[in-house]
């Protein structure tokens, strides 16, 4: 720690950097206009030192952990020493820019005091659209950055002060729902000149030398936290694989691979053996990765810690380049949260072997973000967006948890009344699904439904999700989480769709979309889950009575546990160890979809 | 009723009951005369039992007929206990088809990021006591499919196999057309046996948004069958010591309202304790000319601040009840149980008194959210307590009276407290016993200002145009101190700021709140129909207090309207005077500029739209707050060496046993001035003076003697 400040000092300082990046995120959330920052709340704020570096962060999304230092990198690399009092800068490009992928809008503005240059406040915001090949800049099927909608370097969008009004009508016309995007963009100027205001009297308040050398102390701060954690790790090697399904008809597994090579207080994350880029829309440039990698190991190591890039220095992240994890431009990554998701699972998968204790069996495997966008019979524009999720996978001491966001989004949902009184749509259902998740001594969460009926006459639905063939890992001889499958209902004839379909799926009147998540992984053997638990399940109807008598053993007869007969039967299931795939044969059942060429694909290894 | 009790009440007196987790404390005023007050330890086994036999032995004492008294109002923590305590009735839930999960989906958003071993509450009914109906009605209010009757019939029967003592029942969109509600309502009430608790959305909340809507009614209904019983008790107590008066409870909202309208809505009764203190020192803050000020109530655990403009409360909708510590405009929620109503916005911290003292593993020095709670509490009570706390780093400072708290009632040992803060803080940090407990103060007070920014700064309010209102055991200790770091230049302390929250219950009005969903665009709404909205809300709030026995004349009614930018999903409520011309244009205007203040900026040429209407219809209650004391100076200055400021020297400090010593009503820092229940510390460019309430009003700037660093 610098010795010129005091560890009394530093925490007061902390609390008032935290209590600025919060003020700027508490006020895009109530000022903004569409669903995705407002209900999702897909944004992110932060406070920079005068070096660009993250002091604060607003706690919103952890997958924007670590999405600032690249994107202030380039900032100052491009404006630096040309920067004035009253400029706020706007990109989203991420070649160009250090941005993450085209719907994410940076809006920063530097601060000054007495001319001199003290830091930045920044605001991140997943914009609802940016024009592009698919509604939502979602397309998978992109196959160049160029297809995705419009690309924004590093520009002024106000100059000492004065709007750039050319920039604004630019953006205007190159969007489906001008109305929303040109909102939640006032609402990160606006929050940008109230975090403004606060850190200016931060700075004053310690008078600019000592303001400098506190946020030094609090990098070297968070540097020592993390690296103690780090060094309370056994040096060594540990890999994991994990897969994505790969896009289309005929998908193609896609591998990630990662090594933690842990020496000392150091990690490196390596994802050397990982597939090369590809032809879709899931590349995620350096940024991503680098947000990634940095979000695992913390949530591995280190929940307690302040948001602040002194924590980085103990990590370092090798990443090769044209894997799809770091690609060459132009490759397309609109949709590239889907591996965001999974090189956390893969992460964790590796974290693991090292805390048993603490890691959980694999998530629903991320969002599933389907859009439906068209326009009404006035020619205006309507689009229904909005993550689903999720349930996590069981853990050493606990069932995983249902009906919760991702642990690496913490998205929120939007609510069914508000999308159907402003949107062409009536949900169907939003359900927990029977006989879904992972069986274990402590099972995965279950898997959620949801239904999307078309009010409108025409519409056209772009989907990307995962997890139908590569099954969310079980941990400790737990099993795999369900499969996710994607359905439409057209005049009463049912059509399978792919996980990622990689072309928009036109859809009419009356037309019902129905996505089955999947669910997560368990943990431990599920013949030792205790009965009184599998009763409780089956009573809570997540549980069929047959399913719980053959995949857990576990025989019920009037709401009771017959104890003897469960013995007999978890005595069978022991000796023969083909029972175990039968909890998939439930779950297609329970949802009526016909599976018969299905198979999964148990790739995971470490 | 209130006929009856103002020609008959010559001498009236009016009871105030706040009941802990700890104490009960009673305040009785009459006319004339100095309000009596009692503290007695609560009876948590049926709380109803502390209340009645505190007021007989209140009213014994002081030899008052229980005819004389003309109401009892109180705030209970009985709601707030059987939610944390998960002891609520059995309840079941009816819901649309496909949707019976809302509730337990929440809004999916997790309260502990990077937490991988996150726990979800359970939620308050269980799956299998979640049943579905066959119905739609679709967001324009229309019905897509019709109610299937037998569908409930089933699921009432189910229901009534199991047991159930309560009933929520919430359809989708039920906030715009309610009939299914109402009939599925029927039936229900039809097949279950008479006295289950049965309660509807259209009814707690008609409001959009379904899993908000869901819980409020779900949480409603799980309380209902306990407050009824508590109610109940309360009532038969008070009748067998012959006090037949009405009785009113406490809202989270500030408001009041009978017992037996009470009975059918306990989830507006949350957060009733706090609620009463903050209402009281508005009211008291009213009195001394104060319309803006923030609330600073700190105790052993926490610190609560609040914000009142214009003498009313600030209020908000997004509470979580359960949820720990409640720091208003808090981002990541999902940790209790939402409750969308109007509460007073009180906003939370972990840090008061009893906070310990810890080091996290980069070295810096935190203080709370652990508190040493009374027993065995801080370490100079020498009760066996080895965590170092605030009130040890106070002590060591001077603030506190070394010989004892509670006006010596309760003996401290300072020498052990100094040797544990200068070995577990001072040697950690290599700084003087002193240094560690400015220190720890300097800690404390930062996560305070936290909570004081986050009903301000946070709402585009600017503190320094507000006085604090400090109290609770702690508040005025660190009053100056919290001021100082957020240029705030005048605090408030209340005289008996020990008792606020009971002597606030006879401050609250009795109200009625109700709202209505009226959804429309400004431009594209007819006046009159907005106008004719109001009204018929207006009768609908009025109903129940006539009901109580209030008449026309008596009641006032506050409108508001809930507006936003069109695409906007959070609404700003403002206030609206429905006699002005070109009314909607008017609301429009005022959000406009509600916006403008909030956010920064406001968008005049975007559509803006009506979302919901409310009427608080209200009864105003006599605002005798005041608990001022007999002056009775003792006149016996003592003096101690107390230390204000990080690098200064302690100074020498008068110390005044009550502020009935101030000489002229008027002393200038640096002054201790020790009181039963509080202590305020008054530092050396502050200024202390009384006022004719018997407030202490402290202000800075006039520096007293050539005190410097």
């Amino acid at each position: 720690m610098t010795s010129n400040v005091d560890p009394i000092t530093l925490e007061v300082f902390q609390n008032a950097l935290s209590s600025i990046a919060d003020e700027l995120a508490l006020v895009i959330m109530r000022s903004a206009y569409s669903n995705i920052v407002r209900d999702s709340m897909d944004y992110s704020t932060a406070v920079c030192d005068c070096n660009g570096l993250t002091i604060a962060q607003g706690l919103t999304t952890p997958v924007h952990l670590g999405s600032f230092p690249h994107a202030m990198r380039s900032l100052i690399d491009a404006y630096e020493g040309k920067m004035s009092p009253g400029d706020v800068f706007i990109f989203n490009d991420p070649y160009e820019a250090g941005g993450m992928h085209l719907p994410d809008f940076y809006v920063i503005k530097p601060v000054f005091v007495q001319d001199r240059l003290e830091g930045y406040v920044a605001t991140l915001a997943h914009q609802i659209d940016v024009g592009g090949i698919a509604p939502g800049g979602m397309g998978v099927f992109s196959q160049e950055i160029f297809q995705e909608g419009l690309r924004i370097p590093i520009l002024k969008l106000f100059d000492k002060g004065q709007a750039n009004e050319s920039i604004f009508s630019l953006i205007k016309i190159n969007t489906r729902m001008p109305e929303s995007l040109m909102g939640d963009l006032r609402a990160q100027i606006s929050a940008c000149n109230t975090g403004e205001k606060g850190m200016i009297s931060l700075v004053n308040k310690y008078d600019g030398n000592s303001f400098r050398e506190h946020c030094e102390a609090l990098h070297d701060y968070a540097e020592k936290i993390i690296r103690k954690q780090i060094a309370k790790l056994p040096d060594g090697k540990y890999k994991y694989e994990d897969y994505l399904d790969g896009v289309g008809e005929n998908p193609e597994p896609i591998k990630f691979c990662v090594s933690i090579n842990i020496k000392g207080d150091h990690v490196n994350i390596d994802w050397t053996g990982t597939s090369q880029q590809v032809k879709a829309a899931i590349n995620g440039p350096l940024p991503t990765t680098h947000a990634m990698s940095y979000l695992g190991v913390r949530c591995a190591v280190a929940t307690q810690m302040p948001n602040c890039e002194g924590y980085m220095r103990a990590i370092s992240v090798t990443a090769p380049k044209g894997s799809i994890v770091n690609p060459f431009e132009p490759a397309a990554c609109g949709a590239r949260g889907i591996i965001c998701f999974r090189m956390f699972d893969t992460l964790l998968g590796a974290f693991a072997q090292i805390l048993p204790d603490r890691i959980p069996a694999a998530n629903e495997g991320g969002s599933t973000a389907p859009h439906i966008a068209g326009r009404d019979v006035n020619n205006k524009p309507f689009m229904v967006s909005g993550g689903l999720m999720g349930c996590w996978g069981g853990n050493s001491s606990s069932d995983g948890v249902e009906g919760i966001s991702n642990p690496a989004a913490n998205l929120g949902n939007t609510p069914i009344e508000l999308l159907e009184s402003r949107q062409p749509i009536e949900i169907t259902k939003y359900a927990f699904i029977t006989n879904s998740g992972g069986p274990g001594c402590q099972r995965g969460g279950v898997a959620l439904v949801r239904g999307y009926r078309l009010l409108e006459e025409a519409a056209e639905l772009v989907v990307r999700s995962d997890r139908r063939s590569v099954l969310p890992y079980g941990l400790a001889d737990g099993l795999p989480g369900t499969p996710s499958w994607n359905v439409i209902y057209s005049d009463g004839n049912q059509k399978l769709l792919p996980a990622c379909p990689m072309e928009s799926v036109p859809m009419k009147k009356g037309d019902e979309f129905i996505h089955y998540q999947a669910g997560a992984g368990g943990y431990g053997d599920p013949l030792d889950r205790e009965p009184d638990k599998v009763l409780r399940d089956t009573m809570n109807e997540l549980f069929s009575l047959d399913y719980a008598a053959e995949v857990y053993g576990v025989i019920i007869e009037n709401e009771w546990v017959s104890e003897e007969k469960t013995a007999k039967k978890r005595k069978i299931l022991r000796a023969d160890k083909s029972h175990k795939d039968a909890y998939l044969q439930h779950f297609h059942k329970a949802i009526g979809v016909d599976f018969s060429n299905w198979k999964p694909h148990f790739a995971n290894k470490s | 009723m209130s006929e009856f009790i103002k020609s008959k009440s010559v001498n009236r007196c009016r009871i105030g009951v706040d009941i802990g987790g700890t104490f009960t404390d009673i305040v009785l005023t009459s006319d004339g005369k100095p309000p009596l007050v009692k503290k007695i330890s609560s009876t948590p086994e049926n709380y109803a039992s502390a209340v009645a036999e505190g007021i007989d032995a209140l009213i014994k004492e002081e030899h008052i007929e229980p005819e004389e008294i003309s109401d009892v109002v109180h705030a209970t923590t009985v709601a707030t206990n059987a939610i944390l305590e998960g002891k609520g009735a059995h309840t079941g839930l009816i819901t649309t088809k496909g949707f019976r999960d809302v509730l337990e989906f929440r809004r999916v958003r997790f309260p502990e990021l990077y937490n991988l071993s996150y726990v979800k509450p359970r939620p308050l009914v269980e799956r299998r006591d979640r049943l579905e109906v066959i119905e739609r009605i679709s967001a324009d209010g229309s019905v897509r499919v019709i109610l299937d009757e037998t569908s409930v019939v089933k699921a009432a029967l189910k229901l009534k196999g199991r047991g159930v003592a309560a009933v929520a029942i919430c359809l989708l969109h039920s906030y715009i057309n309610p009939t299914h509600e109402k009939r599925v309502e029927e039936i229900i009430r039809d097949i279950m046996p008479a006295g289950t608790f049965i309660c509807s959305s259209y009814d707690v909340l008609p409001e959009i948004r379904e899993y908000e809507r869901t819980s409020t009614t779900v949480v409603n209904a799980y309380l209902g069958p306990v407050l009824s019983h508590y109610l109940l008790q309360l009532r038969k107590k008070l009748n067998d010591i012959k006090v037949t008066s009405p009785l009113y409870v406490m809202q989270s909202g500030g408001g009041q309202m009978s017992d037996s309208a009470a009975l059918n809505l306990p989830a507006y009764f949350v957060e009733s304790g706090p609620a009463a203190g903050v209402v009281a020192a508005a009211a008291i803050a009213k009195r001394a000319g104060l319309e803006q000020i923030i609330t600073l109530d700190i105790g052993g655990t926490t610190a609560k601040t609040a914000i009142v403009e214009g003498g009313e409360p600030s209020r908000t909708s997004e509470y979580e009840v359960g949820a720990g510590v409640n720091l208003s405009s808090k981002l990541v929620k999902g940790a209790g149980y939402s409750i969308k109503l109007s509460f007073i916005d009180v906003s939370e911290i972990g840090a008061g008194g009893g906070s310990v003292v810890w080091f996290d593993d980069g070295g810096l020095m935190k203080v709370g959210p652990e508190s040493a709670g009374s027993f065995p509490g801080p370490v100079c009570y020498d009760l066996g307590g080895e965590k170092v706390t605030l009130t040890d780093a106070n002590l060591l400072l001077g603030y506190l009276n070394p010989m004892g708290l509670l006006g010596g009632r309760m003996k401290i040992n300072r020498e052990k407290a100094y040797s544990y803060v200068k070995q577990s803080v001072g040697d950690h940090l290599n700084l003087s016993a002193m240094d560690a407990a400015m220190g720890i103060f300097t800690v404390a007070v930062n996560n305070m200002v936290r909570a004081v920014k986050s009903v301000s700064t946070y709402r585009g309010r600017d503190p320094r145009e507000f006085t604090l209102v400090a109290f609770g055991g702690n508040g005025a200790v660190l009053a100056a101190a919290i001021a100082d770091e957020l240029d705030i230049t005048k605090f408030l302390v209340p005289s008996r700021s020990g008792v606020l929250s009971a002597a606030g219950l006879l401050a609250a009005d009795t109200t009625n709140e109700r709202v209505r969903y009226l959804f429309g665009v400004v431009g594209d709404l007819e006046d009159d129909l907005v106008l004719s909205a109001f009204d018929s809300l207006r009768v609908e709030a009025s109903t129940q207090l006539l009901e109580q026995g209030f008449s026309p004349t008596e009641i006032s009614n506050n409108m508001f309207a809930d507006l936003r930018y069109r695409g906007q999903a959070f609404e700003l409520t403002v206030p609206v005077h429905i006699h002005t011309p070109k009314l909607t244009e008017m609301m429009a205007h005022r959000f406009h500029e509600e916006h403008q203040l909030t956010y920064g900026h406001k968008s005049t040429d975007e559509q803006v739209e009506l979302v919901s209407i409310r009427v608080s219809a209200r009864v105003s209650k006599p605002k005798e707050v005041t608990v001022e004391r007999k002056a009775k100076p003792t006149a016996t200055f003592e003096k101690r060496m107390v230390k204000f400021k990080a690098n200064c020297a302690e100074v020498e400090t008068t110390i005044l046993n009550g502020r009935e010593n101030i000489d002229n009503k008027c002393i200038c820092g640096p002054v201790i001035i020790e009181e039963y229940d509080s202590t305020i510390v008054v530092p050396p460019d502050w200024l202390a003076e009384v006022d004719g309430s018997g407030n202490l009003i402290v202000s800075k700037g006039r520096v007293s003697h050539d005190f410097k660093c």
